[in-house]
């Protein structure tokens, strides 16, 4: 039952920490690097009779993630070569992923812890690309408010450093 | 929600709990994170965020963000970084040693803060870096002033001296021309340094990137002039490189767009300078231009593209010229040595005008070198090789080798323009790998094929004549032995002198118009084939006098003395008179294997070997796919000399041998056996055909490096081996034979022509008539005489001992030098032990009066001394035996019966070669023995009772 075949039709059910219980495909599922080192750690049959728990993410938070799975479970799975610490350009998020993301802030960065957690990349990537558009053309002031931020800066400091890094005002 | 009170201010509960509820209702991002959020954000972004707290500012500053930005600009050196680090490091132990810790601290807050003045005695990084920052700023608020209205005007603090560079505002737009090139590796300071240029470009990209038209962007009414125009496209486009923040690719699009606009403008100048051929003027300027811009490829191309030189008739010859120009199935390659000589001079010339108009003239050149291998060499060998292939294959072989040697001689001696003669080597080998490739492989099959199919079709014509040759014509001779090994030694050296000789497929022979292809020999000695007005075939050159042998098979001897033909064609050089001479003196071998076939075999090896050779300097695959090759010929060269041609005529041979029996020859007077006199011609050609290969081997394929030596794996070698095997097996095979039908004939000599009164004059001819069946007794002359002059006149050996001696000798001294010493040894002491037995047999044949024995001591002298010259000791012993066994026939057995027992009886006398019963055996063989036999046999066991 463990033949290569078995596995685009193959399920397994993914356990939130709030008890709910979502039967995925295994290839979905596979998405997660952290998912797919665990099948491959305790093999198939354990996988195929209990549900995997995932301790740190939630119902709803886990149902979008799926389906964000879903959607690019055909997708190439991107090697891991760009890890160099010289960042490779990456791709603008696509339509889908833009409307996808359109979630309150709080759903927006649970998408996103859970994708760190559950080794995502490329969730983790579009979580954080719409993070960077939230912040753009914000006022520090904003930024604080947004990422809940406590300003320890003196006033002065602040001025200081808007100082230091006047080549790079928008003009 | 809000947290803007001072952090001073979280000690009170309300905050606390205040900070704890924002924490549960929304998930803060761990750091990770943020720093991977950081990393899509545009710069001026990124300093904002930098505002919003110090935990922030820290990571927004962190150099690797930096690092990696002006890394993927390409400026960032870390070699550079570390040296300067480590100056740093050692400049700030100095100053501590000096106890100036108030500068050290000032230097660590230096960050953000005027720096304090006394530092301008040390050159200290940080400071170095805010200096320059700041004149930077002034520097480009006043630049940008001019440009835009509304730049934010900046007040500069403290202002340093600058470095003369930057202080000069006329200056300006150089500086901001360099400021990538001018970026410095600093460890700390990479986010000033990314400023540094970021506030120099960014105005530019960002202005492009948003520019509707190519006539709006700032950067081309900042700068006139279109040197400047694309050095400040070429520093946007690196400087692209860094941006990563969303919308990059729009960004870089449009500057792409903008940069072609440009290219395709300035391109159109530097074509209208090419169309009139302005070199110095237009195509030089705008050449610069576009290697400023992107390294000029465009240009490049299209100097290389639209270049004349691709439609100029006089360098476009037809290749059909080298075979239309020849005879029917030749090729000459004059045609394409001209070929190559006009392109050369074209392709010169060109790269003085490409020196003149490019600023990096080598790629430009290889790229033009290039293009001519593929539009016109290409073009011109394809067609020839063609063409060649299906005429015929040995010109195709020519054609190829030949051609591949011009090409390569042309692109070594092209005169590259300055700064690219380095790679010149490297580059020819490269393009003439290019242009052969596609034939390589089917031309290395071809030439082995062709050499193969060449060699055994040589062998096989050899053989059919011989078949058709009545084998029962062969008449056997026997040559003047005298000179043989310095007959071999002459031969040897000419060969050796026609081997060493440089392969010259080209270009020699190409001054020779009409001269035929594959007789490298020839070729090498241009004047051999005018001497007989017409082209020689290969084949015929080195062998002559073959031809028309056969054809007169009955009177070889005549043959013989009358070689060389006169009439005939004459000898092409040296080498082939010595073989033809050599020939005429081994024609009794000709029905086994002709030297002459080996010496064409080698011949053609020796060609093949040389047209492959040249490709070996290709290095590399093709290199080594040469070399296999070569060393493919040369075994093939001794499986068809070796296993067509020498292994069957040994074979032969020793057949003869085998089948040789005395008494079925008619002439014994002749002095040799004929099947072992031809063997043993055969084992000295043999030998000396060993030695050929060997040079031919040290010479063609060792001395080159072609094949190792000393490799013992190497299939050259091991087929030398083989070969070597081969030859020593047969030449032991055939020895053993001969040393059997050798002993025939001492036998069959012994049987006939030893007279019954050579060793018993007293006996009456009644004895000799009914031994011998005397009616076809063929030594009637020698056997004639002792009838009336026995009575102990001649006191020399008889006859029959000195033919025999003769007989052994002439055959053992054959074989001097043209073996091996250890089977020479070997050799010599069997035909001793042989010749020592058959003289026993026949002795005991004989009966030997008292008056007989001074004969017979005579001959059995004759032998002594003869086996001396062998300087075998072993041998020796015998003979000496034998020697002093012959005196007891001396001794009168009437009066001396007693002392003849005690001799018989005397084992130490004979060396222990002859027990004293064989000694009675002889003994018995006297003439008197039933007189004497009793006192004999009285005194010896009379002797023996004494004894006992």
């Amino acid at each position: 039952m463990s033949s290569e075949k078995d596995k685009s039709t193959q399920k397994v059910t993914l356990a939130s920490n709030d008890g709910s219980h979502i039967e995925v495909d295994r290839v979905v599922a596979e998405r997660s690097m952290l998912i797919k080192n665990l099948i491959e750690d305790l093999g198939d049959d354990s996988v195929s009779t209990a549900a995997i728990p995932i301790p740190n993410v939630n119902d709803p938070v886990l149902r979008k993630v799926v389906e964000w799975c879903e959607k690019h479970r055909g997708d190439s799975q991107q090697s891991t070569e760009e890890e160099n610490d010289s960042r490779k350009k990456t791709t603008d998020i696509d339509e889908w992923d833009q409307k996808f993301m359109q979630v309150d802030q709080e759903m927006l960065f649970e998408i996103i812890l859970a994708a760190n957690y559950l080794d995502i990349k490329a969730l983790l990537d579009v979580g954080c690309k719409t993070v960077a558009n939230m912040i753009k053309g914000k006022s520090p002031e904003e930024i604080r408010k947004t990422f809940n931020i406590t300003n320890d800066f003196t006033p002065e400091e602040e001025e200081q450093i808007r100082r230091e890094n006047e080549w790079a005002e928008d003009r | 929600m809000s947290t803007t009170a001072p952090p001073r201010a979280g000690n009170s509960i309300l905050k606390t709990l205040q900070a704890t509820e924002m924490i549960d209702s929304k998930p803060v991002l761990p750091a990770e994170i943020i720093v991977a959020i950081l990393d899509y954000l545009p710069v001026s972004d990124l300093m904002r965020f930098a505002r919003t707290s110090r935990r922030m500012r820290e990571m927004v500053y962190d150099d690797t963000h930096w690092v990696a930005r002006l890394r993927s600009m390409g400026c960032w050196d870390e070699t550079e970084a570390r040296r300067r680090f480590e100056d740093a490091m050692k400049r700030r132990r100095e100053l501590a040693n000096r106890g100036s810790v108030g500068a050290s601290g000032g230097v660590v807050a230096a960050v953000g803060q005027k720096p304090p003045t006394m530092s301008t005695t040390l050159f200290d990084a940080s400071v170095e870096e805010e200096r320059r920052r700041q004149v930077f700023l002034q520097r480009q608020q006043q630049h940008m002033a001019e440009v835009r209205d509304g730049f934010e005007t900046l007040t500069v603090t403290g202002p340093q001296p600058p470095r003369p560079p930057f202080q000069d505002p006329s200056k300006d737009p150089e500086a901001l021309l360099n400021v990538i090139k001018s970026a410095q590796s600093v460890r700390g300071h990479a986010r000033h340094e990314y400023g540094r240029i970021y506030g120099a470009l960014a105005p530019f990209y960002f202005d492009l990137a948003s520019a509707k038209t190519h006539t709006d962007p700032i950067v081309f009414q900042v700068f006139r002039d279109p040197e400047r125009q694309a050095q400040m496209l070429a520093n946007l486009r690196l400087f692209a490189e860094s941006d990563w923040a969303q919308g990059w690719r729009q960004r870089e699009e449009k500057l792409a767009s903008m940069t072609a606009i440009f290219e395709s403008a300035v391109l159109r100048e530097f074509e209208q300078g090419y169309e009139f051929w302005d070199v110095d003027g237009r195509m030089k300027k705008y050449a610069g231009v576009l290697n400023v811009l992107n390294g000029g490829s465009a240009s490049i191309d299209l100097f290389i593209h639209k270049h004349p030189i691709f439609a100029d008739r006089e360098v476009l010859a037809n290749a059909m010229d080298c075979v239309n120009q020849a005879p029917a199935d030749h090729v000459t390659l004059e045609p394409s040595r001209r070929f190559f000589d006009v392109l050369l001079r074209k392709v010169n010339e060109q790269a003085a005008i490409i020196e003149r108009i490019f600023p990096d003239p080598g790629p430009v050149f290889w790229a033009f070198v290039d293009k001519v291998r593929e539009d016109v060499i290409m073009e011109y060998a394809t067609p020839l090789f063609d063409e060649t292939h299906e005429r015929s294959i040995p010109s195709y072989l020519k054609s190829v080798s030949g051609l591949f040697e011009q090409t390569l001689n042309f692109f070594r001696t092209l005169t590259p323009p300055k700064g690219a003669a380095g790679e010149q080597e490297a580059k020819a080998k490269e393009f003439a790998l290019k242009v052969f490739e596609p034939h390589l492989d089917l031309y290395l099959q071809d030439e082995q094929d062709n050499f193969t199919k060449n060699a055994e079709q040589e062998v096989g014509e050899w053989e059919k004549k011989l078949s058709d040759q009545d084998a029962t014509f062969e008449s056997f001779y026997l040559s003047s032995f005298n000179n043989r090994q310095a007959d071999k030694k002459d031969f040897l050296t000419s060969f050796k002198k026609v081997v060493m000789m440089p392969v010259s497929v080209l270009p020699t022979s190409l001054s020779l118009p009409g001269l035929p292809i594959g007789s490298p020999f020839g070729s090498s000695k241009p004047a051999a084939p005018s001497a007989n007005g017409n082209t020689l075939q290969p084949a015929a050159s080195p062998q002559p006098s073959r031809p028309h042998s056969p054809s007169l098979p009955s009177s070889a001897s005549l043959d013989r003395t009358g070689s060389p033909m006169p009439g005939k064609a004459a000898p092409s050089d040296e080498l082939a008179a010595k073989a033809a001479l050599m020939t005429s003196r081994l024609e009794g071998i000709k029905s086994l294997f002709s030297i002459e076939v080996a010496l064409s075999l080698v011949h053609s090896a020796k060609a093949s070997l040389g047209r492959v050779a040249v490709f070996i300097q290709l290095g590399g695959q093709a290199g080594g796919e040469a070399r296999e090759q070569c060393e493919s010929i040369f075994v093939a060269l001794l499986r068809i000399l070796g296993g067509r041609h020498i292994k069957p005529g040994f074979d032969r041979a020793v057949a003869h041998l085998s089948q040789y029996n005395p008494r079925e020859v008619s002439q014994h007077d002749k002095g040799g056996v004929a099947p072992l006199v031809t063997f043993i011609e055969l084992v000295n050609v043999g030998d000396l055909i060993s030695q050929m290969i060997d040079v031919f081997y040290e010479q063609q394929l060792a001395g080159p490096k072609i094949a190792d030596r000393n490799d013992f794996l190497d299939p050259s070698v091991l087929a030398k081996k083989k070969f070597e095997q081969m030859l020593d097996e047969s030449v032991a095979a055939g020895l053993n034979k001969g040393i059997d039908v050798l002993m025939d004939e001492v036998e069959y000599i012994c049987a006939t022509t030893q007279l019954p009164t050579d060793y018993n004059p007293a006996a009456v001819a009644l004895e000799s008539e009914s031994a011998f069946a005397s009616t076809e007794k063929p030594a009637a002359g020698a056997g004639g005489l002792p009838h009336t002059m026995s009575a102990g006149l001649d006191i020399g050996p008889t006859p029959t001992a000195q033919r025999i001696r003769d007989l052994v000798a002439s055959h053992t001294d054959m074989l001097v030098g043209s073996t091996d010493k250890s089977m020479l040894d070997v050799f010599n002491g069997e035909v001793g032990l042989r010749l020592f037995a058959a003289v026993c047999k026949h002795l005991k044949r004989q009966r030997i009066s008292t008056e007989g024995a001074i004969k017979l001591i005579a001959d059995m002298n004759l032998y002594f001394e003869w086996i001396r010259t062998l300087k075998n000791q072993d041998l020796l012993a015998y003979f000496k035996a034998l020697r002093e066994l012959s005196q007891i026939y001396l001794i009168d057995g009437k009066h001396h019966a007693k002392e003849m027992a005690t001799i018989i009886a005397d084992g130490d006398r004979f060396g222990g070669i002859f027990r004293a019963e064989e000694v009675y055996e002889y003994a018995e063989r006297r003439a008197d023995w039933y007189q004497v036999r009793r006192d004999v046999e009285r005194a010896m066991y009379g002797l023996e009772c004494a004894v006992i």
